[in-house]
């Protein structure tokens, strides 16, 4: 029995019909169409899945949609907005935090959630904030040093 | 004529052009695309490692809801494929030889349907004893994993017997006799265990028929092998198979080679609707025939005592699994990473890659290497204490420099191998104090570079920008990105005005693809010579239009212009505009292999010469917990001579990268096999990936120097080399804590405490004199004459 759920993604309405057993993540990529958010793992092991809940970061694969009715999910096409790129994802690319890009999505959702929740975080705390995204290729310095410069920036406008 | 503005070229690194799409979320991966009418595939993979099939009945699957094909060995042609030796089919057909084999594959509405179909599949085995252990498969009577390995096609040079796949030897000299000579004998046992590429892309493929030609979408390193091998799998000419590559999340090596485009545009076929395979997290560890080698090293090592290595013997096992795939030149490869970057008078390697019912091995990120340097950069630091020497004074005094020979008569020129040394021990600070848990240890390495055939197209757009054409592959590390570079500077033209078209065999040309850390050292040689092609062309334009000789004329900042004169120009968008076909060509001649003098050497694959050899020299600074065995890497330096750096930004991520997965092999990843071959751990829980909060801080240094038989401006490889020496430095920091080296790779907290327990630790820190290990069947010792 497919039910009704409606899901606010990126400040757009989709009211969607949906197994009992359909993820947020394949609700959001094969019934929204929206395929930047991936799937690494189906296990909440990788963190590429990751999207904003009303603001949390949540690991997509390992939460039922109709757990998520009524909501307003933010996933990584919902980063950027008409003037353009955010600051943070202007950032991963100035210091070399995206190589394949694969594990970039559900990376730029945790970060913004951490600065958004700790506008100034030491180095310490964007290693731990981001240990749950899993990358292969940069070895997490581009995207350790990024979301430092973003918060250094952040810290810097706050002070002003 | 018209006066041209003057681009500027912005401040900073230079950003990849399929950047934006990446942080947007909008570019499309091979798993987020779809056709109209798409079904469904999902594989039925073997119910036992080693097994005898007796019958295959699909009937229920094929009546089940949604199904619309079922396939096996039956339904498509009798043809074996491989890289050097030709062992495999598509579908098992007489037997099963490791978890992974695809026995039948489904095509079906919805993926549930898919795998339920494939479940449902009815197989009757005779089950055969596993052959899991490749170490006892070298046992005369042992039961073979090939029966027929005789009848198979394969190149002659491998050396196959029975469970032998390949042998290969590297012998210089009379390494006997020198040995009987030698002042300090070390002898050591290694064992590695197998890992994985472990990608955070699981690989994807969507193939569609139209007439009698097909489209497949892949996440593959290697289109153009992978078109390859579905011609010579499906029986169709190469000109009817076109293989498109989506943005590409990750690879490692992993993705290197023909895997599973013909199984799912076989079922295309069939069902006459496009299909779609992705896999799952559980199948991108097993299914693959794609991990790293597990391995036994045995190293022994005569030197003199001044620091002399006078002879070097050493047997090594690699795993090879249950299938050749592109891995046959294993053994030639670990036969010359157990002789390493140094001078050593007299040698005596032999290496055997032996077939087993595990999962095959091929290449991941510098085969062969990581686990061979491992366990000789270890060896190495024993001959250094039994020598009483500083574990970098014996390198500075044996590591190969200009002029020197190497194992296979090589003679090296213009090698940075000992300025990556001294750069390693300053960046780390090498003999500073440091508490009684913390150490630094140090590795040094070397990797090949691979010349090959490779093409582009340049063509130039009526607005004066252009777009590279290449058959390359961009797997994310940048080569393919950052070929705008090489082509701006032929043409006088700033990067971001190319746009890059690659990864599809059907309009570029042929590319060996992102393997061998070959992109930017063939592809790019191509790239100036197409655009050193439209260079001319434009010259000539120019020539003409102002009337000057050509000779005089230069390319600066988007303009023609005649030297000395600036107000005589004519921009290249003008010289390109409507009407005007400006297209380059251009592949280049790959530098030829140097010369060796290997004549004793045998089972020999092209891995006896080195060319254009990258060096490396990487130390770790480590923190150990005795009570838990838990190692924690605080600092690292890595020091590289990858000859001239054309994109400081790609390099540096590669080695940021590359270390972090070394460590990662170092410390934590394993594929666990059970005694019958199966997978313990095929997941990111029970396989660990080092974490944003594990990466240490890594310092890198470039040694760059000019290399004969170099890569465009003087470049060599980059991406595979951060992995080699990684866990070899790792190793001797740990031994140096602990007092004695672990001898089992990875070097997990059980085992560190086990060696740690083993024994006291001799006051001055240096590994004992003892021998023994207290983990398992490895072991390092020595003998002082």
């Amino acid at each position: 029995m497919r039910h009704p759920i409606t899901l606010t993604i990126n400040g757009q309405v989709y009211p969607l019909e949906v197994d009992p057993h359909r993820s947020l993540l394949h609700a959001v990529r094969d019934d929204a169409g929206l395929t930047g958010t991936k799937e690494g793992c189906d296990d909440s092991e990788c963190g590429a899945c990751m999207v904003l809940v009303d603001g949390r970061p949540t690991n997509s694969c390992s939460y039922l949609a109709v757990q998520a009715d009524g909501t307003s999910i933010t996933t990584v096409e919902g980063l950027a907005d008409d003037a353009g790129l955010s600051a943070l994802q202007q950032a991963f690319l100035d210091h070399g935090g995206v190589q394949c890009g694969f594990c970039t999505p559900g990376m730029l959702v945790s970060a913004t959630a951490l600065l958004r929740r700790s506008p100034h975080p030491t180095t310490d705390e964007i290693r731990v904030a981001l240990s749950g995204n899993l990358c292969r290729c940069t070895g997490y310095d581009g995207i350790v040093k990024a979301v430092a410069a973003v918060a250094g920036e952040a810290a810097a406008t706050a002070e002003t | 004529m018209s006066r041209h503005a003057a681009p500027t070229v912005p401040p900073g690194p230079f950003i990849r052009p399929d950047g934006r799409e990446k942080v947007t979320g909008l570019g499309r991966y091979a798993a987020d695309l779809t056709a109209t009418g798409q079904l469904h595939a999902a594989f039925r993979y073997a119910d036992h490692p080693h097994a005898r099939i007796l019958e295959i009945d699909t009937a229920v699957a094929r009546a089940m809801p949604g199904v619309h094909a079922v396939l096996t060995h039956a339904d498509v042609p009798d043809v074996r494929y491989g890289g050097l030796a030709q062992d495999r089919r598509l579908f098992a057909k007489e037997k099963v030889r490791w978890e992974g084999d695809v026995v039948a594959a489904v095509a079906a509405r919805t993926p549930e349907q898919a795998r339920q179909a494939a479940a449902a599949i009815e197989v009757r085995y005779e089950v055969l004893e596993p052959r899991s252990d490749y170490v006892a498969n070298l046992l005369p009577g042992t039961p073979l994993v090939h029966e027929d390995w005789a009848s198979y096609e394969a190149d002659a040079n491998l050396g196959r017997h029975g469970n032998v796949l390949g042998r290969s030897t590297v012998v210089k000299g009379d390494a006997d006799s020198a040995m009987a000579t030698a002042d300090v004998v070390i002898r050591g046992r290694y064992v590695a265990e197998a890992c994985q590429g472990a990608p955070i892309e699981p690989r994807a493929i969507l193939a569609e028929w139209a007439g009698d030609g097909v489209t497949i979408w892949s996440s593959t390193q290697v289109p153009f092998a992978a078109r390859s091998g579905v011609a010579r799998a499906l029986e169709l000419p190469e000109s009817r198979v076109r293989v498109v590559v989506p943005l590409l999340g990750g690879g490692f090596g992993s993705k290197c080679d023909f895997h599973f485009e013909a199984h799912v545009a076989a079922l295309a076929r069939a069902t006459r609707r496009p299909v779609k395979l992705v896999f799952s997290r559980r199948e991108e560890f097993i299914a693959p025939d794609h991990r790293r080698e597990g391995m036994l090293i045995e190293l022994e090592t005569g030197a003199t005592r001044d620091g002399r290595l006078v002879a070097r013997r050493a047997r090594l096992v690699l795993d090879g699994g249950a299938y050749c795939g592109e891995g046959g030149f294993f053994a030639q490869m670990a036969a010359m990473h157990a002789c390493g970057p140094y001078v050593i008078e007299n040698v005596s390697v032999e290496a055997l890659l032996v077939y087993s019912t595990n999962q095959p091995s091929s290449s991941i990120r510098a085969p062969t290497a990581p686990q061979t340097c491992w366990a000789l950069e270890q060896h190495l630091d024993e001959v250094a204490a039994a020598l009483a020497l500083d574990p970098a004074e014996l390198r500075r005094r044996t590591l190969i420099e200009n002029g020197s020979v190497g194992p296979t008569g090589q003679v090296y020129e213009a090698i940075g191998a000992k300025q990556t040394l001294d750069a390693a021990l300053e960046m780390i600070g090498y003999g500073k104090e440091l508490p009684d848990d913390e150490a630094i240890g140090i590795a040094c390495g070397w990797w090949p570079s691979f010349a090959s055939p490779s093409g582009a197209y340049v063509k130039l757009n009526g607005d004066g920008t252009a777009t590279i054409v290449t058959g390359a592959l961009e797997s994310g590390t940048g080569a393919v990105m950052a070929l705008p570079l090489l082509a701006a500077e032929v043409l006088g033209m700033r990067p971001e005005d190319f746009s890059v078209r690659a990864q599809d065999t059907e309009t570029g040309p042929w590319d060996l693809g992102s393997t061998g850390s070959q992109t930017t050292f063939n592809n790019g040689r191509a790239v100036i010579a197409a655009a050193t092609e439209v260079r001319g062309q434009l010259l000539d334009l120019a020539a003409d239009q102002l009337e000057v000789d050509r000779a005089d004329l230069e390319l600066v900042d988007g303009v023609v212009r005649v030297v000395g004169a600036p107000g005589t120009q004519v921009t290249i968008a003008e010289l390109a505009g409507i009407g005007k076909v400006l297209i380059g060509k251009g592949s280049g001649r790959p530098p030829e292999s140097p010369p060796v003098d290997a004549s004793a050497c045998v089972g020999r694959l092209g891995m006896e010469s080195f060319l254009a050899p990258q060096l490396i020299t990487h130390a770790a600074h480590v923190k150990v917990d005795r009570d838990t065995g838990v190692v924690r890497v605080l600092r690292f330096a890595a020091a590289h001579d990858s000859g001239r750096i054309i994109n400081r930004i790609g390099a540096d991520g590669q080695v940021y990268g590359g270390v972090l997965m070394g460590i990662g092999q170092a410390l934590s990843e394993a594929t666990w096999f059970d005694p019958t071959g199966r997978q313990r751990n095929p997941g990111l829980l029970d396989y660990k990936l080092q974490t944003a909060s594990d990466a240490p801080p890594i310092d890198v240094r470039w040694i760059e120097i000019d290399t004969p038989g170099a890569g465009p401006k003087g470049s060599k490889g980059v991406g595979e080399p951060p992995s080699v020496p990684t866990p070899g430095a790792v190793g001797n920091a740990i031994a140096r804590v602990i007092g004695r080296h672990v001898a089992l790779l990875p070097m997990t907290p059980e085992r560190v405490w086990e060696a740690a327990q083993a024994d006291g630790r001799p006051p001055d820190g240096r590994p004992p004199d003892g021998h023994g290990q207290a983990d398992g069947d490895a072991t390092t010792g020595q003998a002082v004459r």
